[in-house]
């Protein structure tokens, strides 16, 4: 008996041991894979080999250093299956898009680069737009592109509109004729000379005709059929319940090569932890634990443009007091935009410019009143109106979260002039339905898009219709509407730079809507995964370009 | 055979409490004095900023401040009248409702009592704050919103005590005697049910606020209350949602004071109702 119980102890003690070690053995492989820099891909797939297989030097010009493959993880989560038709509207799923099709044109740090396109002219007019585009580029499945793609692309693109297009070239009061002038080259005729075209360029991404033509439904091509492009980089794997995505280099890319071999998308709960651990290569940290990446040399900086920014909109049709400009200005003098930028981005942003483009757009007018926040002059403005401290109430239309302690310090800086505020916080989808219908007195929205051309300008303050979306109901200022319209006209840089200034000095002196700051902050990356991040000359995120992945 | 609470000496009740159960009496007294006295206790507005924002602790803002530079301290105070409030309220309505429900089941029994109690079973077979979420957000925010909201999933469990406490009363001689007499309802609470059940409701009034505090402070931290009223919940969302909390020193006042009276608050309450209960029920008080 006393045996037989020593031997069950022996056997169980030998079970702990064996147990023990193969969790050692894990958790060290686990290190590995963690620790080196060119960790193998976590989840080995057939189709991941396949595509490994076609590697070969030639390809891979600036990678003689290492044959490991270049792995780099990122924040993930779900925004749909990354073709143009299933991708979620907002930028995380268009720019995974933006990596498996290509556009016509990209955009680097300075402006629009070729892309599809090898080369555009306009004509003196501005009415015939000739595209030159690129040879030897084939398919994800090996077939070659040709002028036929694009103009499939734009015909489809009219019946069926991709998630979030708004572009002119499907628009039959813009464009009058697309003609194809050979397999590389096709002619584009405008109804009237527009001198943002070079934007309308990069808002399609080229779908492949001998695939998409008879597909009545695009919305259910979600096989892998449904993300074949000319792009540098193929879907391996998508997992929409764990928001999951794995891309690989596509080695016989036409353009640049790939400076990252495959691009994972994890799902992560905390940005700043998961970037400690490795669980991700790159985040966007905020102010106050930056030191943590700052003095660590494996961790790079970039800074971030201010690009993306709130702004306070009036609402003059619900309000006609908004109507005198008086009381807009006093707004204006009254919300001390520093204050916001010190407590609600913890020093992280620039305050806005009544101008309305950001210090970080190319065209941004210096020389402005800065609107410096003075509760006097406010009080003066709002008394040279007719209006007595107390007299003015308004409600304050917010999305949650950070913005509602932003209407918070709002509410204070225009109570401290004697405007009464009431703060209605809703979720940020009825804020924008909101926002578009015109139900608001004032309201408060962040967005992105703000280093764009400055024609946005004339979305906003040149009246619209009904469509409020981005517009200011009830305001209308004559001159400024017929500059709006006119700058969009001239071919000439220097002379539409003239206009956008001389359109900036106006918003300054009207105030139609109240810029109120621009995010800047840092990203940090491991610097020793991948080292290549670049802004482009309209975007906040390092990740949502393509050339940011790839050697230029 | 009967025991009854006299809450005219309420001494004599408290001497029956256990030291954690004064001890916890005692907080529970201090914590509605901060809230009935906050505009005086306070130092500071709870809506206006007062300070630098994010200062740790010092003489001026001995709670510190949070990001707005709002004191810590004088949003507690607020706090604590927005969740002593609600919870309250809430124990008001959906004590006396769910009672009186309880009570009228018991009492009359058939179709009525079964239509109650498979309503009582649903509500009590509903997981709570999922639903809650759903009616919060469609209610919108707002204290009357929230009380109503919280008393709507609360009554169920006041009315299956109550019932069941009706149901064997209904059985005693003395009650059958005056109902033969033809006492109604009316009469027969006043005079008999409601002197006896009282002390089973309040306890389960109590119970209920301390739930009712924590659902409140839960909704508000999902972000579905007033979302510029001055609650401990609210207070606990906006530090949470601050980017990377946990790595900077803020959480040790912005998170932890809001946090530390929450569970102050419903010890005490938990204890309090302990000790009741143990005074309410005559065999475990001869103990």
């Amino acid at each position: 008996m006393q045996f037989i119980k020593k031997k069950r102890v022996l056997q169980q003690q030998m079970r702990v041991t064996a147990g023990l070690a193969v969790m050692g053995l894990m958790v060290m492989m686990l290190i590995l894979t963690g620790c080196s820099n060119s960790a193998s891909p976590a989840t080995p797939q057939a189709e991941s080999d396949r595509v490994m297989e076609v590697t070969d030097e030639e390809n891979h010009p600036g990678d003689e250093a290492s044959d490991e493959p270049v792995v780099v993880r990122l924040s993930g989560g779900d925004y749909g299956y990354p073709q143009p038709y299933t991708t979620h509207s907002r930028g995380p799923g268009r720019y995974k898009v933006n990596l498996i099709f290509d556009r016509l044109v990209e955009k680097d740090e300075n402006g629009f680069v070729p892309w599809l396109a090898r080369d555009w002219e306009i004509s003196e007019d501005g009415l015939l737009l000739t595209l030159y585009l690129q040879e030897n580029v084939i398919w994800h499945d090996g077939t070659p592109f040709t002028a036929d793609d694009v103009l499939f692309t734009l015909a489809y693109s009219k019946a069926f509109p991709p998630v979030g297009y708004g572009g002119l070239l499907t628009d039959d009061a813009f464009v009058e004729d697309v003609r194809k002038v050979d397999d590389h080259s096709l002619e584009i005729y405008l109804r009237e000379a527009y001198a943002n075209y070079t934007e309308e360029l990069t808002a399609l991404q080229i779908i492949p005709r001998h695939i998409w033509e008879g597909v009545t439904d695009p919305e259910s091509l979600t096989g892998s059929e449904g993300v074949i492009g000319t792009g540098p980089y193929q879907l391996t794997h998508y997992d929409a319940e764990h928001g999951t995505y794995r891309l690989e280099a596509f080695y016989d890319f036409w353009g640049p090569s790939q400076a990252v071999d495959v691009i994972e998308f994890v799902p992560v709960s905390d940005e700043v932890l998961a970037l400690e651990n490795g669980d991700i290569h790159l985040a966007s940290i905020p102010v106050d634990v930056i030191q943590r990446f700052s003095d660590e040399s494996v961790y790079g900086l970039i800074d971030v443009p201010g690009v993306w920014g709130y702004r306070l909109r009036m609402n003059l049709q619900q309000r006609p007091e908004l109507q005198q400009r008086e009381v807009r200005q006093a707004l204006a003098y009254a919300i001390d935009r520093q204050d916001l930028v010190d407590k609600i981005a913890r020093g992280a942003a620039l305050p806005g410019s009544m101008g309305i483009l950001p210090p970080d757009h190319r065209w941004y007018h210096p020389n402005l009143n800065p609107y410096a926040p003075d509760a006097e002059t406010a009080k003066a403005l709002l008394a040279s109106a007719g209006y007595e401290p107390g007299e003015l109430s308004f409600t304050l239309l917010t999305g949650q979260n950070q913005e509602v302690r932003m209407g918070e310090l709002i509410r204070e800086h225009l109570e401290a002039v004697g405007i009464t505020v009431v703060i209605q916080s809703v979720d940020s989808n009825t804020r924008d339905q909101r926002l578009a219908e015109g139900a608001y007195e004032i309201g408060l929205t962040g967005h992105g898009g703000w280093a764009r051309d400055a024609d946005y300008l004339r979305d906003r303050f040149a009246p619209a219709a009904f469509d409020w979306s981005d517009g200011v109901p009830g305001y209308e200022n004559e001159w400024l509407t017929a500059e709006l319209n006119r700058q969009i006209t001239i071919m000439d840089e220097q002379e539409r730079k003239a206009s956008i200034m001389a359109i900036q000095e106006a918003l300054a002196e009207d105030v139609p809507e109240i810029p109120l700051y621009f995010n800047t902050g840092s990203t940090v990356y491991r610097r020793d995964i991948y080292d290549g991040w670049m802004h482009i000359f309209d975007h906040h995120e390092v990740t949502h370009n393509k050339l940011s992945f790839l050697n230029r | 055979m009967r025991w009854q609470l006299r809450w005219t000496s309420i001494n004599n009740a408290i001497r029956w409490f256990t030291l954690p159960g004064k001890l916890a009496l005692l907080v529970f007294c201090l914590l509605v004095f901060m809230a009935v006295a906050a505009p005086w206790i306070a130092t500071h507005s709870p809506y206006r900023s007062a300070g630098p924002a994010l200062s740790p602790p010092s003489q001026d803002h001995w709670m510190g401040t949070d990001q707005l530079g709002l004191d810590v301290w004088a949003m507690i105070l607020y706090g604590a009248r927005t969740s002593l409030l609600i919870g309250m309220g809430t124990a008001l309505l959906a004590g006396l409702g769910g009672g009186v429900a309880g009570i009228i089941a018991g009492w009359y029994g058939g179709w009525i009592d079964r239509l109650l109690m498979r309503m009582v079973d649903i509500l009590m077979a509903i997981p709570r704050l999922p639903a809650m979420i759903v009616l919060a957000a469609f209610f919108g925010a707002g204290m009357k919103q929230m009380v109503l909201v919280l008393s709507l999933f609360s009554w169920a469990a006041p009315a299956r005590t109550l019932r069941g406490t009706t149901l064997s009363l209904k059985e005693q001689p003395y009650i059958r005697m005056a109902a033969h007499h033809g006492a109604g309802l009316l009469h027969m609470l006043g005079r008999h049910l409601i002197p006896e059940m009282m002390p089973l409701l309040l306890i389960s009034m109590i119970r209920l606020s301390g739930r009712a505090i924590v659902a409140e402070a839960s909704l508000a931290f999902l972000g579905l209350g007033d979302p510029t009223s001055r609650s401990w919940g609210l207070i606990i969302n906006h530090a949470v949602n601050f980017r990377g909390i946990y790595l900077t020193p803020y959480w040790q006042w912005w998170l932890f004071y809001p946090w530390l009276f929450l569970t102050l608050l419903v010890t005490s309450l938990a204890l309090v109702g302990r000790d009741l209960e143990t005074l309410a029920d005559p065999r475990m008080r001869s103990r």
